[in-house]
């Protein structure tokens, strides 16, 4: 296995990481709920019929959607299909190998699925052309470019704007069962915006939006999703061990986060 | 052409760059009287090419590239930050930020006498200063810590430049880091491979001092290098 | 079931040699581009050329593991070429294929000569081609990108590979073709050179030409790849005329 960083931190760094946390500060001089800014890049990077392209600070990734036709799920016949994959690749960390979704690419993109699945962001009803027989499919594809840090926040960021610019051709289906692809589009409906906000424990405390030297000097690690409502959709706890109150606060800070985040995103979509 | 026309033709040499010029891999420096210096070489109609992506140095007759990037490749004698990356029975494992890690044999037997055996009490995850004795060029790399100054470095931070840089870090005759240390009030020390280990009062010469290294890396080419991080460490910590 | 079916077009070049972009045949798309976009990666290069968006990072030389694939005497080097779920008009299903494999076999054979590997025995040059959006000629692009990405990784090299492609529609010898003319053309030729030299590294040829048509393609080929050479070297110089710019600027206030 590669050497990296992740596997050989070195005793300075979590010192001195850990000190400055026990004097309320952070190594890129951040406050512990403060998040780095967010840019989207403009221009056109795929074929996708919905993609963007973010920068959460230097964490750089890049989520396309994709849109196709087919029957629906036997079991949900009045709802559309929402594939979410990660991938991440071999040029965003000298950590990351070529090869299929590992368990941490997986987890990731199984935590952004369920935010946007709980919130029912997309309205799956909604992609039904058919009901039980034909429905839109949602390929969400998320590219990780340039790792440092808080992979799941930055991309269900991007995900949340690709879907919400996902355009894709309108399509009937006819009585004698030929189906016609139209010219005109068909937007999604971005009826929700389920945000994630990861946050680390360091020397007992909380840190929003980790960077990548944070996350590996971390004791614990959370993910949860706040919807518009400002409810907890949906939480994964990743390594480490956190208190009632530590997660109890986590949500109140995220809950807090939301307006701000969602503002940025409705602006650019 | 006759042949003394020729001879003297070679003798005098075209120059197709200026000093200190951004060359890229493979473009022509020079013709004839020219000696390949380092990072340049030789093609076979005798013309001068840059290996790398630098800046043309020319001294005298010899030109050679300074790098703009690279990985660190050691050299004997440099001095490099470690981190001890594992211990197998009588070896030590220092990752030294390059293709090729370091190895420190633990004294045994008679050895153990000569050297100051506490220096050897090192764990996963330390950080070192150590010394390249010898490089075969591939595979075998042999540190030493036996040395005054050399060994387990405690407490301060590791920052990092491209290993290309840390001439420009130091500059002549240190003056560089004469300047980062004085402005930052910071301990300060260089490995060849590109760490810097420091130790500053507080995270604000510690980011001063981070932003002054960026700076350094990203303007290297341009002259007066010295003065601007001068004033900008000055500027940055004025308050 | 496709939500997008593509139509070959009634004429792919006109009697003038007017394309199917309204290009001439010794025309080249757009073509932007730029190094150092990755943070992480030793090397980086993003290129912009018509519609294809080319990502590559180079990691390295860096120690090699397995180690038993390192190579006592030089480095070895690796390439990925792998095309992006939403690179395609149709999702593509992640993964390598044996276009991609190929593919990245005959980047690899492209680029390597242009390597000192002999400088770096025992340790490993990995290079990763991503095709974020396919649009004809992602080959020839990922060469031009990698080799940026090299340069721009502090390598050592005997100078930048340039690549472009070319090709035959009816009786035409085109350069770069577009997305109709690789689908329909009559024949198409990637070419990849070694600068300043100008060796060829890399040549594929699919579809018949005739000797004389060949020669021709072949010349445009070299044409194409200087050009391309031009806006390599611009790309690498450009960051650092761009402080060098500034600074001085700064210095004048």
């Amino acid at each position: 296995m590669m050497f990296n960083s992740e596997m050989l931190t070195h005793k300075l760094l979590r010192e001195y990481i850990e000190d400055l946390v026990a004097n309320d500060q952070r190594i890129d001089s951040r406050g512990f709920d403060e998040m780095r800014p967010i840019e989207v890049l403009n221009g056109t990077f795929t074929k996708a019929e919905g993609e963007a392209w973010i920068k959460l600070g230097k964490t750089q990734v890049l989520v396309g959607v994709k849109a196709d036709i087919g029957e629906p799920f036997p079991d949900t016949p009045d709802k559309g299909v929402l594939v979410s994959n990660t991938e991440l690749l071999p040029v965003a960390s000298p950590t990351f190998e070529p090869g299929p979704p590992n368990e941490n690419a997986i987890e990731i993109a199984r935590v952004v699925d369920r935010a946007i699945r709980s919130a029912d962001a997309i309205g799956l009803s909604s992609l039904v052309i058919e009901e039980g027989k034909l429905v839109y499919m949602l390929f969400l594809d998320m590219y990780v470019l340039d790792h440092d840090g808080n992979l799941e926040d930055a991309l269900t960021i991007a995900s949340l704007i690709a879907l919400g610019r996902t355009e894709v051709p309108k399509v009937i289906l006819k009585e004698d069962g030929e189906i016609e692809v139209k010219e005109e589009k068909w937007k999604v409906d971005l009826r929700d915006m389920p945000i994630n906000f990861t946050f680390v424990k360091i020397n007992g405390k909380l840190l929003l939006d980790p960077i990548l030297e944070e996350e590996n000097v971390a004791e614990a690690s959370i993910t949860l999703a706040i919807d518009k409502d400002r409810r907890v959709c949906s939480i994964q706890k990743k390594h480490g061990h956190f208190t009632m109150e530590e997660i109890i606060n986590a949500a109140g800070i995220a809950r807090d986060k939301w307006p701000e985040v969602a503002e940025m995103i409705k602006e650019v979509i | 052409m006759g042949r003394w026309e020729a001879k003297l033709r070679l003798s005098e040499g075209t120059l197709l760059v200026k000093n200190r010029e951004v060359v890229v891999p493979g473009q022509a420096l020079a013709k004839g009287k020219f000696k390949p210096g380092k990072d340049v070489y030789v093609d076979n109609s005798g013309v001068l090419r840059a290996k790398k992506l630098g800046l043309a140095d020319i001294k005298d007759n010899t030109i050679s590239v300074v790098p703009l990037s690279g990985v660190y490749i050691p050299k004997e004698g440099d001095i490099v930050i470690g981190i001890i990356s594992k211990i197998s029975g009588s070896t030590i494992i220092v990752d030294i930020r390059s293709p090729y890690q370091g190895a420190i044999p633990i004294p045994r037997g008679r050895a153990v006498e000569r050297v100051d055996m506490s220096k050897y009490d090192l764990h996963l995850g330390d950080v070192i200063l150590a010394k390249v004795k010898t490089f075969d060029g591939s595979s075998s790399l042999l540190l030493t810590i036996d040395m005054e100054g050399l060994g387990k470095l405690e407490g301060g931070f590791i920052l990092e430049v491209e290993p290309a840089k840390v001439p420009r870090v130091i500059g002549k005759r240190q003056s560089m880091l004469s300047i980062l240390r004085e402005k930052t009030k910071s301990e300060i020390i260089v490995g060849n491979n590109g760490r810097i280990w420091v130790r500053s009062p507080s995270l604000k010469e510690l980011l001063a001092l981070k932003k002054a290294l960026r700076k350094i890396e990203t303007e290297s080419h341009v002259s007066g290098l010295s003065d601007r991080i001068s004033s900008f460490l000055s500027e940055e910590l004025s308050d | 079931m496709p939500l997008y079916v593509e139509k070959k077009p009634d004429v792919l070049i006109t009697e003038d040699g007017v394309r199917t972009d309204g290009r001439l045949p010794h025309e080249i798309r757009p073509i932007r581009m730029t190094v150092g976009i990755l943070d992480k990666a030793d090397g980086s290069a993003f290129i912009e050329w018509g519609g294809n968006r080319i990502l590559t990072a180079v990691f390295g030389p860096r120690e090699v593991h397995p180690k038993h694939l390192a190579l006592p005497d030089k480095a070895l080097i690796r390439t990925r070429y792998n095309m992006a779920p939403f690179s395609t008009p149709e999702r593509k299903r992640p993964g390598p294929d044996r276009r991609s494999v190929e593919l990245s076999k005959v980047i690899r054979e492209a680029i390597k000569p242009a390597i000192f590997v002999e400088n770096y025995p025992g340790s490993v040059i990995d290079i990763f081609v991503e095709v974020l959006r396919s649009d004809a000629g992602t080959r020839v692009a990922g060469v031009n990108a990698a080799s940026l990405a090299l340069a721009n990784a502090g390598i050592a090299m005997r100078g930048l590979v340039a690549a472009c492609a070319v090709g035959r529609v009816e009786n035409f010898i085109i350069c770069d073709p577009n997305h109709d003319e690789d689908m329909w053309g009559d024949a198409d030729m990637p070419m990849a050179m070694l600068m300043e030299s100008e060796k060829i590294t890399l040549l594929q040829t699919d579809g018949p030409m005739t000797d004389e048509q060949f020669k021709e393609a072949l010349e445009m080929g070299r044409r194409c790849i200087r050009f391309l050479y031009e806006m390599q070297k611009e790309a690498l110089k450009r960051p650092y005329l761009i402080v060098e710019r500034s600074v001085f600027e700064q210095g004048e206030v």
